[in-house]
This record gives C-alpha cells, sequence and structure tokens, in this order.
C-alpha cells in the first residue's frame, strides 16, 4: 500500500515537472503572441495595438506572476483560454483528445489484429515463403515514413480509386457509416509501425514459447495442434506483447502529430500544432499537460498491475 | 488465424458499400465547399488575422467601398462618393441595407464604426488611418462626411479593405453584427464554418449560392487531394507545384494571379549593409529567373525595385532596364563602396514555408558568387517575426502582399520613420522616398500621382530600401461547374472572397 502512495506520489511530482518546463520553455522561445496574432499574413501592426494587445492578455506581467497564476487554475481544473480567441483550453481539450484516443485505439487494434495472426503464422512456418514476405514487409513498413506512407494512401484511395475522401472527420452521431470511413486511412497509417512491431514481438515470443518443454509435454499428451497453439504457446507468448502494445500506445500519442496533419482528423496535434506556431501558451501548456498526465498514468497503471502481479517488485 | 480472416475479407466486401455511401453525402445543393487553407484564428471584423479570415470576413461584412472582379474600385454600402475640397470625402449610402438582426443601416453606424476602430484600446488594422480622421459628421442617416486631419486621396481605397467592414452601432464587443452576403451559422474551431445566404442582402437576387461551408486544410497536399477527390468545390492558395497537374485535368479550373512578392530587407544600423551601393550590388547579384523556377515553379515572375505591378497605371516599363542580373557591375559596386570582394553577413528566413526558405538558398548562392557570405538563419516564423521586428538580423527574405494596388500600400514597407517592424528594412531611411509617398497621398490629379509614384520607384532603385525578387502567382483551383469566382488581379487577390456572392453551380 505505501509502495502504491510513494508511486502515485512519483507520478504526480513528475506531472508538475512535466508541466513547468513547458510552461518555462515556451515563455522561453522567441515569439510574441501578440505581435504574431496581430501581423498574420505578412503585414506590419501598429506597435500601439500590440502593446494594448499584451496588456489585455496579461502578457506583461512578470513570468513568476504568470506561472503562479497558471499552476493555481490547474490545481482548481483551469487550464485558462487560449490568447489567440478566447477559446477555453479545457473545452478544446475535452472536444478533441477523445478523437486522438480513437485513433490510437483503433491503430493498436489493427495492429493486434493484424500483427499477432500473422507474427503466429511466420513463426509456425519459420523461414517459408510467408514468413520472409512478411519480415520483410514489416522492415518496409518501419522504414517508410508515416507522412510518406498517408500521402500515399490519400493518393491512392482519395485521388486515384476515389473510394474514400481525402480526409476529414465526421462525428459517430452524426453519420456512423462515414465517421468510420473517415477513420480508416488514418488509423492504417497510425497503425504501420506498431504492426510491425507486434509481428516481430508475437513471431520472437511464439518462437520462443514453441521451444519450452512444456510445450513439448502439452504435444507429447496428444493435446490437438490447435489447442497447444491457443493454451501454451500464445497465452505465454502474449505476455511481452501486452507489455509492448502498453508502451507504443504512448508513442502512439506522439505520432499522431503527422498523421493528423496529412488526414485532417480534428484531433488534440492540429490545435496543438497552431499553438505553436501562435505561441498560444495556455493551450500549448494545456494540451502537453493533457498528453503527460495521460503518459504517466498509462505507465502507473502498468506498474501497479505489474506489482499485483508479482510481489517482487513491490517489494524491490 | 481464421476469424481474422474472415474478419479482412469482409471488411473488403464491405468496401464497394462504403464507397456508395461516401458518394451519396456528397454536395448539398447550393452550398459550395471552400478548403481552407488554414483556420482564421479569429474573424473578429477590424483585427488583422490573415488572408483566410479576410476571405470570412468578406462573406460576413461590407464596407463602403469594395472591388469588383477587375479590381476596379467600387460603391458597396456607399452608392457615391466624392470630395469635398482636399480634406472632407461625402458618402451617400444606399437605402436598402439591412444587418444580419433586421436592423437598418444608418450614418451612424458608419460613425460608430471609425470611432471603435480609431478608438484608444483598439488593435484594429486600420487604427493608425483612422486617427487621421478628425470626425465623421453625418448630416441625415444616408450622408457620412469624413473630415481628415490632412489631405488622403486614398481615403476610399482604404475603405474598401476587409478589415474595415461597417457593423451595427449597437454590437456587442464580442459578437460585431454585420450586413454581409452571408451570415455565420455555425462553427468547429480549428476545423469548419458553415454560412448561409442572407435573405435580406441588400444586391438583389444574391448571394447565389444558399450556403458555403469552409473547411480548412492545413496540408497543401491534403488540400488538392480534396479537390481532385470532389470532397470540395473550391480551394485558395494552390501550392504551385500542383497548378501544372490542376491545369492538366479536364474536371478542374485554375484562376491564378501574380499578387504578392518575396523582396529582401536590411538591416542599416551597421556593417557595409548601411551603404545603399552594396544593396544596390546584392539586387544585381541575383538571379530572379531561378527564384521564380525553384521556389514557385515557374509560377511568377521576377521583380526589381518597388513593387508596383506591370498593368498598373503607375508602372514604368522603362525603369526596370539595366537592374537585372549584372555581377560585374555589382563587383565594382563592392569596390566602390569600400568593401572589394564582399564580407561575411547573415541571412534570415524560415524553415517554416519552403517558399521562404528556397528563394533564400538560391539567395545565398547567388550573393556568395560575388563573395559575400551569408550564414543562414531558419528558425520557425514566430521567432523569424520576432528578430525582424527587433531589428536582429542583417539581410532577410520576406514575402507579402501590398494593402491594394494603389502604390500608396507600398509606403508601409519602405517608409524608414514608421516603427521596427519584420516587413520592412531596419534603420534605413530614405527622406526623398518617405516625402514622395507623402506627397502622393494627398495628391488628388491622376497624371500628378503617377508622376510622383514614377519618381519613387527611381529613388527605390537608387536607394534600395528593400530589394525586389519575384512576383508569385496566387491560385484558387475549382470544379469546373463552379462559376462566377474569380480571382482579383494584383494585390487584390486576397479580396478574391468577395465574388463568392455571385458563385452558383453549372
Amino acid at each position: 500500500m505505501l509502495w502504491a502512495i510513494r508511486r502515485i506520489g512519483v507520478a504526480l511530482l513528475l506531472v508538475w515537472i512535466v508541466a513547468s518546463v513547458v510552461f518555462v520553455v515556451i515563455h522561453l522561445v522567441p515569439g510574441d503572441p501578440a505581435e504574431l496574432l496581430l501581423s498574420a499574413g505578412g503585414i506590419a501592426p501598429d506597435p500601439v495595438a500590440v502593446e494594448e494587445l499584451r496588456e489585455r492578455l496579461g502578457l506583461n506581467r512578470p513570468l513568476l506572476e504568470q506561472y503562479l497564476a497558471f499552476l493555481s487554475g490547474v490545481v482548481r481544473g483551469d487550464l485558462g483560454q487560449s490568447i489567440v480567441d478566447d477559446a477555453s483550453v479545457a473545452e478544446e481539450i475535452l472536444l478533441r483528445l477523445p478523437r486522438t484516443l480513437e485513433l490510437i485505439l483503433a491503430g493498436t487494434l489493427l495492429s493486434i489484429l493484424v500483427g499477432i495472426p500473422a507474427g503466429t503464422w511466420a513463426a509456425l512456418h519459420r523461414g517459408g515463403a510467408f514468413d520472409r514476405a512478411a519480415s520483410w514487409l514489416a522492415a518496409l513498413l518501419q522504414a517508410v515514413p508515416v507522412f510518406v506512407l498517408g500521402t500515399l494512401l490519400v493518393l491512392t484511395f482519395a485521388v486515384l480509386l476515389r473510394w474514400m475522401p481525402a480526409g476529414g472527420y465526421v462525428p459517430l452521431a452524426q453519420d456512423p457509416g462515414r465517421h468510420l470511413l473517415l477513420l480508416t486511412l488514418p488509423a492504417l497509417a497510425i497503425a504501420k509501425g506498431l504492426i510491425a512491431v507486434v509481428f516481430r514481438m508475437t513471431r520472437a515470443a511464439t518462437l520462443d514459447s514453441l521451444s519450452r518443454d512444456y510445450v513439448r509435454t502439452a504435444r507429447a499428451k496428444g493435446l490437438s495442434p490447435a489447442r497447444v497453439l491457443l493454451r501454451h504457446v500464445l497465452r505465454n507468448a502474449l505476455i511481452p506483447i501486452v507489455t509492448v502494445l502498453a508502451l507504443q500506445m504512448g508513442t502512439l500519442l506522439g505520432g499522431t502529430v503527422l498523421v493528423e496533419y496529412v488526414f485532417n482528423w480534428p484531433g488534440l496535434s492540429s490545435p496543438l500544432l497552431r499553438a505553436v506556431e501562435a505561441r498560444d501558451y495556455p493551450m500549448v501548456v494545456g494540451i502537453v499537460l493533457t498528453i503527460s498526465v495521460l503518459f504517466v498514468a498509462l505507465n502507473l497503471a502498468m506498474d501497479l498491475v505489474y506489482a499485483a502481479l508479482d510481489p517482487r517488485i513491490r517489494r524491490a | 488465424m481464421l476469424t481474422s480472416r474472415r474478419a479482412l475479407l469482409a471488411a473488403g466486401a464491405a468496401l464497394p458499400f462504403l464507397r456508395a455511401e461516401h458518394a451519396s453525402a456528397q454536395r448539398q445543393p447550393g452550398v459550395l465547399r471552400f478548403g481552407l487553407s488554414s483556420f482564421p484564428p479569429s474573424i473578429q471584423p477590424w483585427v488583422s488575422t490573415g488572408t483566410a479570415a479576410g476571405t470570412v470576413k468578406l462573406l460576413i461584412h461590407r464596407g463602403l467601398t469594395s472591388y469588383d472582379a477587375t479590381g476596379k474600385l467600387q460603391g458597396e454600402i456607399a452608392e457615391s462618393w466624392s470630395n469635398e475640397g482636399p480634406n472632407a470625402w461625402v458618402f451617400r449610402l444606399r437605402d436598402n441595407v439591412v444587418f444580419h438582426n433586421g436592423e437598418r443601416l444608418t450614418s451612424e453606424d458608419v460613425k460608430w464604426t471609425i470611432e471603435q476602430i480609431a478608438g484608444e484600446r483598439s488593435t484594429a488594422y486600420y487604427r493608425g488611418e483612422m486617427q487621421g480622421v478628425e470626425r465623421v459628421e453625418t448630416p441625415d442617416p444616408r450622408t457620412v462626411r469624413f473630415v481628415m486631419k490632412a489631405p488622403s486621396a486614398v481615403l476610399p481605397d482604404w475603405l474598401a479593405s476587409y478589415h474595415l467592414p461597417i457593423c451595427w452601432r449597437g454590437s456587442p464587443a464580442n459578437a460585431p453584427v454585420g450586413c454581409g452576403p452571408f451570415v455565420l451559422r455555425g462553427q468547429e474551431r480549428g476545423v469548419s464554418l458553415d454560412l448561409v445566404a442572407f435573405d435580406r442582402y441588400y444586391r438583389p437576387g444574391l448571394p447565389k449560392l444558399r450556403g458555403i461551408r469552409m473547411v480548412a486544410y492545413a496540408d497543401e497536399n491534403l488540400r488538392v487531394a480534396a479537390l481532385q477527390a470532389g470532397d470540395v468545390d473550391l480551394i485558395e492558395y494552390v501550392p504551385w507545384q500542383s497548378m501544372a497537374t490542376i491545369e492538366a485535368d479536364p474536371k478542374l479550373r485554375l484562376d491564378s494571379t501574380d499578387g504578392p512578392f518575396m523582396y529582401l530587407t536590411f538591416n542599416g544600423t551597421r556593417g557595409p549593409l548601411v551603404d545603399a551601393r552594396v544593396r544596390r550590388a546584392i539586387s544585381l547579384a541575383v538571379k530572379r529567373d531561378e527564384i521564380v523556377k525553384a521556389a514557385f515553379f515557374g509560377r511568377g515572375s521576377p521583380l526589381t525595385g518597388l513593387p508596383v505591378p506591370p498593368g498598373s497605371d503607375f508602372f514604368d516599363a522603362s525603369l526596370a532596364q539595366g537592374t537585372g542580373y549584372d555581377p560585374d557591375r555589382a563587383r565594382a559596386l563592392l569596390l566602390e563602396a569600400g568593401v572589394p570582394g564582399g564580407f561575411q553577413t547573415s541571412l534570415l528566413s524560415t524553415a517554416q514555408y519552403g517558399m521562404h526558405k528556397d528563394t533564400a538558398e538560391i539567395v545565398q548562392q547567388n550573393l556568395a558568387a560575388i563573395g559575400i557570405q551569408c550564414e543562414m538563419r531558419l528558425p520557425d516564423w514566430a521567432t523569424r517575426v520576432n528578430l525582424g521586428n527587433r531589428s536582429q538580423f542583417d539581410i532577410a527574405v520576406m514575402g507579402t502582399a501590398t494593402d491594394s494596388n494603389d502604390p500608396d500600400g507600398i509606403a508601409r514597407l519602405v517608409d524608414g520613420s514608421l516603427p521596427p517592424s519584420f516587413i520592412r528594412s531596419a534603420g534605413i531611411r530614405v527622406p526623398r522616398l518617405e516625402q514622395l509617398f507623402a506627397q502622393g497621398r494627398s495628391e488628388f490629379d491622376p497624371a500628378r500621382r503617377r508622376a510622383i509614384y514614377v519618381e519613387a520607384q527611381k529613388v527605390g532603385l537608387e536607394e534600395a530600401p528593400i530589394v525586389g525578387l519575384a512576383w508569385r502567382s496566387q491560385g484558387y483551383a475549382m470544379q469546373r461547374d463552379v462559376t462566377g469566382f474569380k480571382a482579383l488581379p494584383g494585390a487584390l487577390n486576397f479580396f478574391s472572397g468577395i465574388t463568392l456572392e455571385q458563385t452558383a453551380f453549372g
């Protein structure tokens, strides 16, 4: 119990450090939001107007004062307003985070559906044509940058074949069919690396399990090959795969930036990108804080689950 | 494995049905789908927040004057205007202008609007100009009289800007009420805007569309793909590399004009760049054709001197002669200026926009050929703007468009008496040029104005406060059946949204 409390404390500390570092870094980077906002389109704003806006946005206050105001806001659950258009940062995140998570979930699901069966098949027929072709494809998938694959998918399915729209988003409630259709290509693009990882992990873990004594014993007992595979080989092979999946889902959060951009998927990335470009401080800090909380929470959950499973970790 | 195979097959079999659904989810009758290059940061009427916002403002709002599809100044809310002596302009308003809330427009709304823009706490783009208005008189509901502090020949041009629409005098601060052809019905921040036709718009029979759905496609390639796939009907900011493909596509149409331009700014507070001869040498060393070819895929034309477009009444073709690529003369000028063999300096641009970076790379190569070695600085745009505004650069690549096709708009770029800005050189004052622009602004006779601006262009070439590089083509692309939309010429290209009231299908 004490261990868990300490672990949660460390997680909170991590979140605070990340929030503070992001706050300080984004304020130290050159660029002034008021100036940028008023000079969009390559024009020179009236310096008096810029000064007026800076005053109105509270950018003239000392950095420490701004930081303390930000921290007290966070504690109260208030992430502030966008500098650019007064939109509530929390509302923006609540609207867009589920879309990013949906994309990640769809990508993960896709990689499980493709990666695990393909990896198992390749391990069972090690050195065969499928194994070699799939291993080669996995290497290719990992090597192709996500924006190249994304652009190729758009070119093939939207422009040449016209099977799908070139990107965009429709809420699930409004039109479920179109929603899923629009989800397909970005989910594929985001899954491409993970498919390769899951495939490799499954193949290696299955091979490892196959050579174990308990598998030999199971076979010697006269169990059917399917039963051996499902109950004894795959089940044991799944442990490292699940670990890798949980870790990779975190990194996918970062990977969505490009995919969302290429497919115009209105998740959390585009406001983050726009906010950085416009030096929209509250929006940048709010979104990065959310992502890091997710990351830390994911790791915390994994640690707690491991600890529950394996007492050695608790005592360590 | 088997189940997953089955799932895959099922998914594959479902594709044709999904496709049918996609086809049915296409165009709604009378609603144009417009692919924006970016989502407008805000659509406050008087604040400048970029060209995408400008297009949206041209749908919701109208000003006293505007430009027609050929770029000619025309009456909008004002049906006529004239000047009374050098300091006063009188505008006669239409009697059928109604705001989106049903209120009838009167001269009081005009007065209120100008007061808001010129106000103490205003962040409006034309704040400075409108502070040059001594008072706005409203002799009757349909007459407005602007009394200027100093004579201004260009007031009707300013009033045509999409930064100067007239709003209802009772508008709340955060929700100004306009009188344009479309009403904003809804928006999702960062994604899309939905507009519907305003049924009491003052031009009979307009707008022709029932509505416009604007969707932001920040990725230029996706924007083009969305047009090619039929997801949208019209896109702005066509990337130069895609222009040839669009022209070759029988289903699509490209409408582009040379309008915005690229140029160099200098830091004249220190070093060899203080000397106009050095800046002229730089101008002579740049191969402008290469910039047009490499940065704009041939979609543009060379620009030497001040950005007065060929075809403008103020353009004088003879001026540009002998100002092209001439490295020998450039070297001679360096010798004359006391820096024979060149010098070390830095070149500021941005990696965020391909055209800025490509232009800078060619300038760097060309300058190296006459001995000027530039260390390249390519930060993101926000940093680049910041460095420019603080005069922390030596040479910088810049791209913009002037506010209108009137040469008065060039003053913002070369008037060294204005506060430091990333769009201007730092610390370079050319009193003669400042004087000429001031003269041009207060001169009402067209022939005399022309002479003033031709002289200004001559001085601009000699003193080189900025060095013009290239005009760049600015394009809109649309489905063939989109009619009535027209790209406005020159600097007015970003005003093309005004023709959306005439746009229709078929």
